[in-house]
């Protein structure tokens, strides 16, 4: 057999032959599958975050694509902190896809302005609405100008949640005098806790780990912690008793932290917490290399997948035992929507209407996903896993809370600009030493998401809007209670 | 008038004359204009291009979707001047060069001198041992590294207290100090082939009669490394210097993936700083995109690069003159 041979022409033009063909090849479109000139199916591109909730979503495509023949559904599942800027640049190169979990970047109000969405209203009928609870489509929150784009998914239920690892509590005598595993309620109960693992694995296994690498698992340790000790606005919001952030002036971020100090220096806190993901943390929590963890609902399914269901959960720890606020949800709320370039818009409304029906909700539920936003699928009853159950019995640690958008809607187009170093980083730099000045440090971050804050109001007065730093305050709200905003 | 116009023919026939063997020397090498062009057309599509068309963008506050409206005028580089995360960020990129760079040119001297001994056997496999590390990805590595100590950080720490040299455990990553020296650890092992592979070919431009010629007069192999391979290697040193120099200044990938900046932007370098204010990401929030206040970053950061470099170029320029070389 002789050696190929060929010359320089040849060469060229078997590599231009073959980057065309490539070329090609790239710019063909996967959605639209022809036979004989003849388009049998719209495939529909769908794009969101769920990771542990994956198999909810692909036994939902499944079940759609069986029901809707003419129908494929192409899901690409994007990593989280990166979503909205992969949105943002699907949206500008015009390949968005059809059906998407709406970013949390933009504001939905400016994906309404910006054109990324269609309007719902032509299939979003009274009727379709109704099977929704009361109250659930809200002018500023998910409908615009009195357009619908999107509804509703999960009933309120708590952000977070304290996990604990029964096989790491009864191994240090953490158990009740009934034998049930002793489960912390106050900030002095973890710590003994943590003091117990500790002294009783000698040094081995640690009280409290998470995963920092992302920067989110510090911001939630004190989102959970802060709440309970009566902080409304945690870490996700100004305080809206007086209409203003507070880490600074409230003193329960400081304490939080200098306690959180504490059990590092003491060696509760599994070391590599700050460098691991919280993948990570939560696989070395179920293999029992700490205690206890600070996550969400979405934690479990993964967990019982893997056969761990030896764990508990409470929420809210506080230092009286009594959580002094909630976690506060508003009316309204959104997740899917259908983009505004939509080559097949009927199909795409029909897998997000399949996505919103009441039986996928009642699936999401019995996976231990989450909470619907029907209430007939939050039973009690119906849920098998005694973890999940533990979960749906501390809903009412959930209520509604002000929503400045609601009395003033002008509020939501002020845009209030990223103050930096905010919490995320302000946390690390706090636990790491880099930061030393506790209550300093907090304070300065009080003040420039302050200032942020009312830079954002006087320039959107500047532009004719009228609000005001008022619109953030409600002298009438007791965290305590659920809140019903009334409109301005 | 006769006389004019032959002058002037004269000195048109002379410029003509003088265009004539350029443009001759032009035909002449037409298929290597033509094979550098797609190169070019590249360079200025994807780096001059943006170059110039980014600094529009400084001037506007602006997310990267749409047009930029919001005209900022030069707030943008007030805030990059005024922002002490970039100034921190300063520091680590030139921590990171000023470390990195005199070590991995030292070790991979030092590794050049010995794999340049012909009688050193397998010498080949070690070269391709050395240069393995640059052909993959610093992402990869990064990744790789990062799952290293996640996954075994407690082994190193368990065996690290067995034998006392430390008393407590470390977050390799999590620990400013730790994650910066990790960091820098990498960035030598990844790319001391290169300049191992520069170094050698310097070296095996230095003729072997100089070497005989010393050991003749005398002198050992620390005379004849200061007196012929010093000297020799220093024009060939200067670019490898300066190379190296460029390349530690691109720093990006290593601390995007091994620390993303992080612990409380103790690892962030100048790149990681301009991608996190392009892309957002920094933190857990949704922090907001700012191509504008990215650009100016990368403007200033420009700036104070090529002072920089007018500094560094002057002082080589000055230190091989006096010296006798060539740059």
């Amino acid at each position: 057999m002789s050696p190929i041979q060929l010359n320089r022409r040849q060469l060229l033009r078997a590599a231009a032959t073959a980057g065309g063909a490539a070329l090609l090849a790239g710019c063909s479109t996967p959605g639209d599958k022809t036979t004989g000139g003849a388009t049998t199916a719209a495939t529909l591109a769908y794009w969101d975050w769920y990771v542990s909730q994956a198999p909810w979503v692909q036994n939902e495509i499944k079940l759609f694509q069986k029901a809707h023949s003419g129908i494929a559904i192409k899901k690409t599942t994007q990593v989280t902190d990166k979503y909205p800027d992969l949105m943002a640049l699907a949206v500008r190169s015009g390949t968005a896809p059809d059906v998407f979990l709406l970013p949390k970047a933009p504001k939905l109000e400016d994906q309404v302005s910006q054109g990324w969405l269609t309007p719902l209203d032509k299939w979003a009928t009274p009727a379709w609405q109704a099977r929704f609870p009361e109250g659930s489509f809200v002018e500023g929150v998910n409908v615009f100008d009195g357009k619908i784009y999107s509804a509703p998914f999960s009933a309120l239920a708590p952000s977070l949640q304290l996990y604990i690892h029964h096989g790491v509590f009864k191994e240090a005598g953490l158990v009740n005098p009934d034998g049930t595993v002793f489960v912390p309620k106050t900030w002095d109960d973890i710590t003994r806790a943590a003091e117990a693992i500790a002294t009783k694995s000698g040094g081995k296994v640690f009280g409290l780990g998470f995963g920092n690498a992302q920067k989110g698992a510090l911001p939630w340790l004190i989102e959970l912690f802060c709440r309970g000790a009566g902080s409304p606005g945690g870490t996700q919001s100004v305080d809206y008793r007086t209409g203003k952030w507070t880490y600074g002036t409230d003193r329960n971020y400081a304490d939080f932290l200098t306690l959180l100090l504490d059990w590092k220096k003491r060696n509760f806190i599994y070391p590599s917490s700050m460098s691991i993901s919280d993948e990570q943390a939560r696989a070395y929590f179920a293999k029992g290399r700490f205690g206890m963890i600070v996550g969400g609902v979405w934690n479990q399914p993964a967990w019982e997948e893997g056969g761990f269901t030896d764990y508990s959960l409470v929420t809210l720890p506080s230092p009286t035992g009594t959580p002094q606020a909630f976690f506060y949800g508003f009316p309204g709320g959104y997740l899917g929507a259908i983009s505004a370039k939509a080559k097949h818009p009927d199909d795409a409304w029909a897998w997000l209407d399949w996505f919103y029906s009441k039986e996928a909700g009642k699936r999401w539920v019995e996976g231990g996903y989450g909470l619907s936003i029907y209430p007939d699928n939050n039973d009690p009853a119906a849920v098998t896993s005694p973890t999940f159950k533990q979960y749906v019995a501390m809903a009412g640690t959930a209520i509604n809370g002000p929503v400045p958008a609601i009395r003033n809607p002008d509020i939501a187009k002020v845009e209030v600009a990223p103050a930096q170093p905010d919490i995320p980083d302000v946390a690390a730099g706090i636990y790491t030493g880099q930061l030393k000045d506790v209550p300093k440090a907090l304070k300065e971050l009080e003040d420039r998401l302050n200032d942020a804050l009312s830079t954002a109001v006087a320039k959107a007065k500047g532009q004719g809007l009228k609000v005001s730093m008022a619109d953030y305050a409600f002298a009438d709200w007791d965290p305590a209670k659920p809140y019903t905003t009334k409109r301005g | 008038m006769a006389d004019t116009e032959l002058v002037l023919l004269g000195s048109r026939r002379a410029r003509q004359g003088r265009r004539s063997p350029l443009r001759r020397r032009i035909a002449g090498a037409r298929w290597s204009y033509v094979y550098v062009l797609p190169m070019l057309v590249l360079l200025a599509a994807f780096v001059v291009y943006p170059i110039i068309a980014s600094l529009g963008y400084t001037f506007y506050r602006w997310d990267g979707i749409g047009d930029p409206t919001e005209f900022v005028g030069l707030d943008n580089f007030l805030k990059v001047m005024k922002d002490f995360i970039f100034w921190k960020a300063l520091r680590n990129t030139f921590l990171y060069v000023v470390i990195v760079v005199p070590l991995q040119l030292v070790i991979a001297l030092a590794l050049a001198l010995v794999l340049n001994n012909p009688r050193l056997r397998l010498r080949n496999l070690y070269r391709t041992l050395f240069f393995l590390p640059v052909v993959t990805s610093a992402a990869v590595i990064a990744v790789v590294v990062q799952l290293l100590f996640s996954n075994f950080g407690d082994v190193v720490n368990d065996v690290l207290m067995s034998l006392g040299i430390t008393n407590t455990y470390i977050d390799w990553l999590g620990d400013p100090t730790f994650a910066m020296i990790i960091i820098m650890g990498v960035g030598v092992w990844h790319t001391l082939g290169y300049n191992l592979v520069y170094f050698l070919a310097g070296l095996q431009t230095i003729p072997g009669e100089l070497y005989e010629a010393a050991k003749l007069d005398g002198a050992g192999a620390i005379a004849s490394f200061r007196y012929i391979t010093v000297p020799m290697l220093r024009s060939v040193g200067v670019v490898i210097l300066l190379l190296s120099i460029i390349g530690s200044f691109q720093i990006f990938d290593l601390v995007q993936v091994l620390t993303n900046g992080g612990p409380y932007f103790a690892t962030e370098v100048v790149n990681t700083y301009i991608y996190h204010l392009a892309f957002g990401g920094a933190s857990s929030t949704a922090v907001q995109p700012d191509v504008g206040l990215a650009s100016a970053a990368s403007f200033f950061y420009g700036l104070l690069l090529i002072v920089f470099a007018v500094v560094q170029a002057v002082f080589l320029r000055t230190l091989v003159s006096r010296r006798g070389g060539r740059a």
